[in-house]
């Protein structure tokens, strides 16, 4: 199923990545699951939870961080389709601990920040047997 | 009977419902007829050993159940549980820093002398290279590296590729190659020549396969060993990364 992002929101996203590094910047993806369409029509920035000496290769969304994604969601008619995070000065592929941790079905978008600006996002989705991901097309729209 | 929330992610498994009733006593119960319900749902939820995976929290009336009795807190007719994701991943681990230039020097140090020696003859060669080697084997560097060091990266005329990379295969890679190398050399020596420079072929044929394609044999068996948790081959290969290739991410 193809991502679809307007160009804008992709770019908060980026944005994000930059501000966090180089420590690891996460937070979810809003929008509507038509059919095989998935579209993605706002964000909620998070901060990293996670202890500040780890928060170079680990980001945490907390329970807290999830109510207040869905409660933003519901407020708009959108829903929590996933997260974003970004791997600072490392490829935009879901590593092994991702994986330990992915939610089924969420779409995982991974931006690559190499030394401080932004690269390539590329989005994933955790196969039914846990046994890795399978990538998602991302296409960029008009808003 | 008390009420399930269900996130966002797993009501793709509810047919779409967002919340369900349940029955039973606990929350370990009220989950178990969840489960059964939607068995699909429980490697999600579960690790193998039957545990709550730690990224799945219950919350009962938005109270973490953590700070209750666990599974074991009982449910009321009217309770409303609710299956609260914590999301969590990132990059994971640095590998340390590997140059991969010096470990092409080898490469080439070792295809070129060796078959130097094949083409004059010349066994004794074929030693040097295998006791530069071993030398940078023992030292835990490519045994060829101190001409990359002291001169092709000074001059500029090779630039470091360093890569996160785990040392430990290369080093024994190096140390493989210098045991086929030896064996290869007391063979010529000991009179079986075909014996000694198929030996020394095969050394040739697994660096360049390394230079040219940046397949690693060697890492490639050490981190064979490693998944059949052969003790002392403690590191598993790069994110990403098949066993032995060279790895994408750059340092």
């Amino acid at each position: 199923m193809t991502l679809e992002i307007p160009a804008g929101t992709m770019k908060k996203i980026h944005l994000q990545g930059e501000q966090a590094y180089p420590e690891e910047g996460a937070g979810l993806l809003l929008g509507k699951l038509d059919g095989d369409r998935k579209r993605v029509v706002s964000v909620v920035l998070l901060d990293n939870q996670r202890e500040e000496n780890a928060r170079r290769n680990r980001y945490l969304l907390g329970p807290g961080d999830y109510l207040l994604g869905e409660e933003e969601a519901s407020r708009l008619g959108l829903e929590v389709l996933g997260v974003f995070h970004s791997h600072p000065d490392h490829p935009n592929l879901p590593s092994d601990f991702d994986r330990d941790w992915a939610w089924p079905v969420f779409t995982y978008l991974i931006t690559s920040v190499w030394s401080g600006k932004a690269g390539e996002s590329r989005a994933w989705r955790l196969v039914e047997d846990r046994s890795g991901f399978a990538e998602e097309p991302v296409a960029i729209v008009d808003p | 009977m008390p009420k399930i929330r269900i996130p966002s992610p797993l009501r793709t498994y509810t047919d779409g419902q967002a919340e369900v009733e349940v029955h039973g006593g606990t929350v370990a119960e009220a989950l178990e007829g969840f489960m059964s319900q939607y068995p699909a749902l429980r490697q999600h939820m579960f690790n193998g050993q039957g545990d709550l995976r730690p990224f799945v929290n219950l919350f009962l009336n938005n109270e973490d159940i953590r700070h209750l009795e666990g599974l074991d807190t009982s449910l009321q007719d009217n309770d409303r549980l609710m299956i609260v994701p914590s999301i969590a991943g990132g990059r994971g681990k640095d590998l340390p820093a590997v140059d991969h230039s010096a470990l092409r020097t080898n490469q080439a140090f070792i295809i070129g002398l060796s078959i130097l020696a094949f083409v004059f003859y010349a066994p004794w060669l074929a030693g040097l290279v295998a006791v530069a080697m071993a030398i940078g084997t023992i030292l835990g560097v490519p045994g060829f590296g101190f001409i990359y060091k002291g001169l092709l990266k000074p001059r500029g005329w090779v630039r470091p590729d360093i890569l996160h990379d785990n040392p430990e295969p290369h080093r024994f890679a190096q140390g493989l190659g210098v045991v086929f190398l030896a064996a290869g050399v007391l063979a010529l020596f000991a009179g079986f020549p075909l014996l000694g420079w198929s030996l020394v072929w095969l050394v040739i044929a697994l660096a360049a396969l390394n230079l040219f394609v940046g397949f690693c044999a060697g890492c490639a068996v050490y981190y064979w060993l490693n998944r059949l948790r052969v003790p002392g081959f403690v590191k598993s290969p790069p994110d990403q990364t098949f066993p032995g290739m060279r790895p994408k991410a750059k340092a």
